[in-house]
């Protein structure tokens, strides 16, 4: 199957050239998707699907077009509305696409068992998730939740001589749940897992997770205001430190003008206690792939090293513009141009546990759950500490509701006091707590 | 394609619905004066529903031939029997009268009608209009975004329609900078309709003046320490509200999940001046971008009262959860593609208009907010607490709207501020029309009202 999809792709890169394309790139895939969904605390509906995706980019000059389908009795039609997009499109130098480069497979992305995965199976897993919630309490509702199995081939050729394909397997989860208790509905708290082998499909963390949070926001009191230190869950971190720091390091926004990064290349941007790396090559990573969306195979990358600012993220188009090597982060699906995303992102742990970094916090508060606005531009963010704990002279003082945090993500980083030593893993992210001083703290 | 889904469907055995969806679409974008996308999308498939022995089973091809039609159907029928088993409750639909015939879209002048080089034109143009504003703009950003739908949906009792529709939305970035700090003025427009319609909502140029107005405005303004305050809020906001907050805890999935809502039906939910709907019909100036004729279960548009003068009256219903809780299907079952299963989702959610005039609502409001537009992020929850970012954010001292204030968000819950409603103007606008509502899929609706005064909590910093 892999072959033959890579054949389509360079039939296709061959029609856009003959159809008078300086250059093309295609890049397929091929997905069959069996889910069993959650709804109102039952069973919902099992359904499965199956799409081949073509992508086609083409360059007139320095005029790119792009145009998709899902029928590959389209791919000349596509490659013909490509090319008349890149006619009318106006120029840029730096549309261009990469080099081919030697890769080596990725390995454990693809699990030989899967096929006896049956619809049954998907099914069964689901019904262990209503099972493992109603188990841990009868208050606990399961609003929406899903069990997926997935098995994708992704191909890409282009007129450079680019060729790759790969296959996969997937099995994802997640769960939404809320706690009743007479007139009083707890916060929604969500959760999910991911891997590539069905031996290691384990809803319990996250059904286990999801469900004691939401007991736990049952029964809050109005908090306290003040200027003070927060400790962020990883869900909370994912949100108000990393969306952010990600928006700032995409090359692309860098190119806008978005990123007050720009040169800040090898210098403080947080504090030192904080290192993330990158690496899309790691044996059965959530994220792992043999190569990104134009073909280029992944690497391992720090992007803050010591509170350092190390590299931006980057694919052809932006490596190009700012005349550097490509740092393999180009993201997306066939229905979409390249974009730039990361791959298995990881805050590196510190030393202290999270009862430490508690023991260590005279007033603040603990906050499971982010539910707010993050303006990723002026670092402003202000929303709803959900799943919050009060924390007095080191010591959880109980669960607080209408409690909102608010402060600027740039000053955040550069006042982050810890970084704990657990980390949880969050589909491609595996992040820690990290412990604040400096946020506005507000209940009301 | 018509005669074959009826024809298949027809003599499959159970109940059957199959939906064939055929989507083109096109995407443009300038940033910063360089062309970043001029892009467009194909897709077309069946999807394939089935009921059997209380259990759906979904199924979705992109083989279009008769074949591919009925592998598709005995796929669902077994993710059907599969899922049987282990259900608690047999799913059982409430009837829907059989529905026949053609739906077009209400435009008179059609996207496709325009080239390509036209709306590129218009893109780059607005482009460098929001650049050249002015020395403060550090960066700009303008997306043209069309969709163009035929949906054909035949049941096994009888319906077969087809509905043919078209989307365009236009969206206009300005950043703002000075002194390392960077600002944001976003505006947007959407409609179902074509090229006139898109341009008859908003002017394109008034786009950039409003985007390039807010982002330099918020350069000079401080921030607000927060806390409970009256607000008028604008109909963005009032419709923002109307959709995120209220409109999620009345879809019926979301009630029977565990919504605030539960056993709400005939109680006080909000102020006697609030009339609260949803609506797939052309009202209200039409064109509204949730317009639906007929849903994907093929049950034709009405308009939902959700909450009448204050009282929860309804929720918003497939064919399913209207048989659960005995009431009509109120045409809310709703696909994104041929590959999504139909789920209950708004269309056009809306406060009707009130009779103060929108001037009088300021009236009184000794110290205050008037808080205009979404900033597009936020998040709401099914117990009604809600948070979004605010557009644009003025104090009101004495009745008189004055200085602006920036990083302003609210939130809350949703029904206490409902409840805390004592003016609606009498004024109103359709203004989500550009955004795209996510519950797993996603969907294009709209929402709106008039000018309300109420009271919520802004949330700031502690000064």
């Amino acid at each position: 199957m892999n072959d033959r999809l890579l054949e389509t792709c360079r039939d296709g890169c061959a029609m856009a050239t003959q159809m008078g394309a300086t250059a093309a790139e295609v890049f397929a895939q091929d997905s069959e998707e069996t889910s069993a969904s959650i709804e109102k605390h039952d069973l919902q509906l099992a359904r499965s699907s199956r799409e081949l995706s073509y992508g086609v980019r083409t360059l007139v000059g320095d005029r790119l077009g792009f145009a998709s389908t899902n029928d590959v009795r389209d791919l000349g039609d596509v490659c013909r509305d490509a090319l008349a997009l890149a006619k009318a499109a106006p120029g840029d130098p730096h549309n261009r696409f990469p080099e081919p480069a030697a890769h080596v497979a990725v390995e454990g992305l693809f699990d030989e068992e899967a096929h006896a995965f049956t619809p049954r199976h998907v099914v069964d897993r689901a019904l262990e998730m209503l099972r493992v919630a109603g188990a841990i309490d009868r208050r606990i509702v399961v609003g929406d939740g899903a069990f997926s199995a997935v098995r994708m081939t992704r191909a890409v050729a282009n007129t450079l001589g680019v060729a790759a394909s790969e296959a996969s397997t997937f099995f994802a989860h997640h769960i939404l749940v809320t706690a009743r208790e007479g007139d009083r509905v707890s916060s929604m708290d969500f959760q999910a897992g991911a891997t590539h082998w069905a031996r290691d499909i384990d809803i319990v963390p996250a059904v286990d997770l999801a469900c004691r949070n939401a007991l736990d926001s049952l029964g809050c009191s109005a908090g306290e205001s003040f200027q003070g230190i927060v400790i962020l869950s990883p869900s909370a971190v994912l949100d108000v430190l990393v969306a952010p720091l990600l928006f700032q390091v995409n090359a692309r926004n860098v190119l806008r003008g978005l990123s007050r990064w720009s040169d800040r290349l090898g210098t403080p941007i947080a504090s030192r206690g904080l290192s993330i790396t990158d690496d899309g090559t790691i044996a059965s990573g959530v994220a792992s792939s043999s190569f990104d969306r134009e073909g280029v195979p992944h690497a391992s990358l720090s992007l803050v090293a010591h509170g350092r600012l190390q590299s931006f993220l980057h694919n052809a188009y932006s490596s190009s513009a700012f005349g550097i090597p490509n740092t393999r982060h180009a993201a997306g699906s066939a229905a979409s141009l390249p974009m730039i995303g990361p791959t298995n992102l990881a805050i590196t742990p510190g030393d202290a546990t999270l009862d430490e970094l508690i023991a260590d916090t005279k007033c603040g508060i603990l906050v499971g759950r982010f539910s707010g606005n993050v303006d990723p531009v002026s670092g402003d963010f202000s929303g709803v500490a959900k799943a919050a704990q009060l924390l007095r002279s080191g010591r959880r003082a109980g669960p607080v509701t209408g409690t909102l945090i608010a402060g600027n993500v740039f000053a955040a980083l550069e006042a982050i006091l810890d970084v704990s030593r657990e980390t949880q893993q969050i589909y491609g992210f595996r992040l820690a707590h990290v412990r604040v001083d400096g946020i506005s703290i507000t209940s009301t | 394609m018509e005669k074959l889904l009826e024809d298949v469907v027809r003599v499959a055995g159970g109940w059957i619905e199959a939906r064939y969806q055929e989507r083109r679409s096109l995407l443009l974008s300038s940033r910063n004066g360089h062309f970043e996308q001029c892009s467009s999308g194909r897709t077309r498939g069946i999807g394939v529903r089935a009921l059997s022995g209380g259990a759906l089973g979904f199924s979705s091809t992109t083989d279009l031939s008769e074949k591919g039609l009925r592998q598709a159907l005995a796929s669902a029928q077994m993710l059907a029997a599969a899922t049987r088993e282990g259900k608690s409750h047999p799913v059982k639909l409430a009837p829907a009268r059989p529905v026949r015939g053609t739906f077009p879209v209400d435009t008179v002048d059609r996207l496709d009608a325009h080239p390509l080089e036209e709306k590129i034109a218009l893109v780059s143009r607005l482009d460098e209009q929001v650049r050249r504003a002015s020395p403060k703009i550090v960066s700009s950003s303008v997306i043209y975004a069309e969709t163009i739908d035929e949906r054909i949906v035949a049941t096994s009792e009888g319906t077969v329609v087809r509905v043919l529709d078209s989307k365009p939305s236009l969206r206009v970035l300005a950043v703002a900078g000075s002194a390392g700090e960077q600002f944001v003025g976003l505006q947007t427009v959407g409609v179902t309709g074509g090229w006139a319609e898109l341009h008859a909502r908003r002017h394109p140029d008034e786009l950039v003046v409003e985007a390039v107005r807010i982002a330099i405005a918020q350069l000079a303004a401080p921030h607000t320490a927060g806390g409970l305050a009256t607000v008028v809020l604008d109909p963005d906001l009032v419709g923002t509200l109307c959709h995120e907050a209220i409109g999620h805890t009345v879809e019926a999935d979301i009630v029977l999940g565990g919504a605030v809502t539960a056993d709400k039906i005939g109680h006080r939910v909000a102020s006697e001046l609030v009339t609260l709907c949803d609506s797939g019909l052309p009202l209200r100036g039409g064109h509204a971008v949730g317009l639906l004729p007929v849903d994907d279960e093929g049950v034709e548009a009405g308009r939902t009262v959700l909450v009448e003068r204050g009282i929860l009256r309804s929720y918003l219903h497939n064919r399913e959860s209207a048989a659960h809780y005995g009431v009509t299907p109120t045409g809310n079952a709703r696909a994104y593609q041929y590959s999504d299963e139909p789920i209950i989702r708004m269309t056009n959610t809306y406060i009707e208009p009130g009779e103060t005039p929108v001037a009088d609502l300021f009236e009184g409001i000794d110290d205050g907010y008037y808080l205009r537009g979404f900033a597009m992020s936020g998040q709401a929850d099914s117990n009604a607490e809600f948070m979004f970012g605010v557009r644009e954010a003025f104090r009101i001292k004495r009745g008189r709207v004055g200085s602006m204030v920036r990083g302003v968000t609210i939130s809350g819950n949703a029904f206490d501020v409902l409840l805390s409603v004592d003016a609606v103007g009498d004024d109103f606008s359709w203004e989500n029309g550009a955004g795209i509502c996510g519950k797993g899929q996603p969907a294009k609706v709209d929402a709106g009202g008039p000018h309300i005064r109420c009271r919520l909590t802004l949330g700031g910093r502690q000064l």
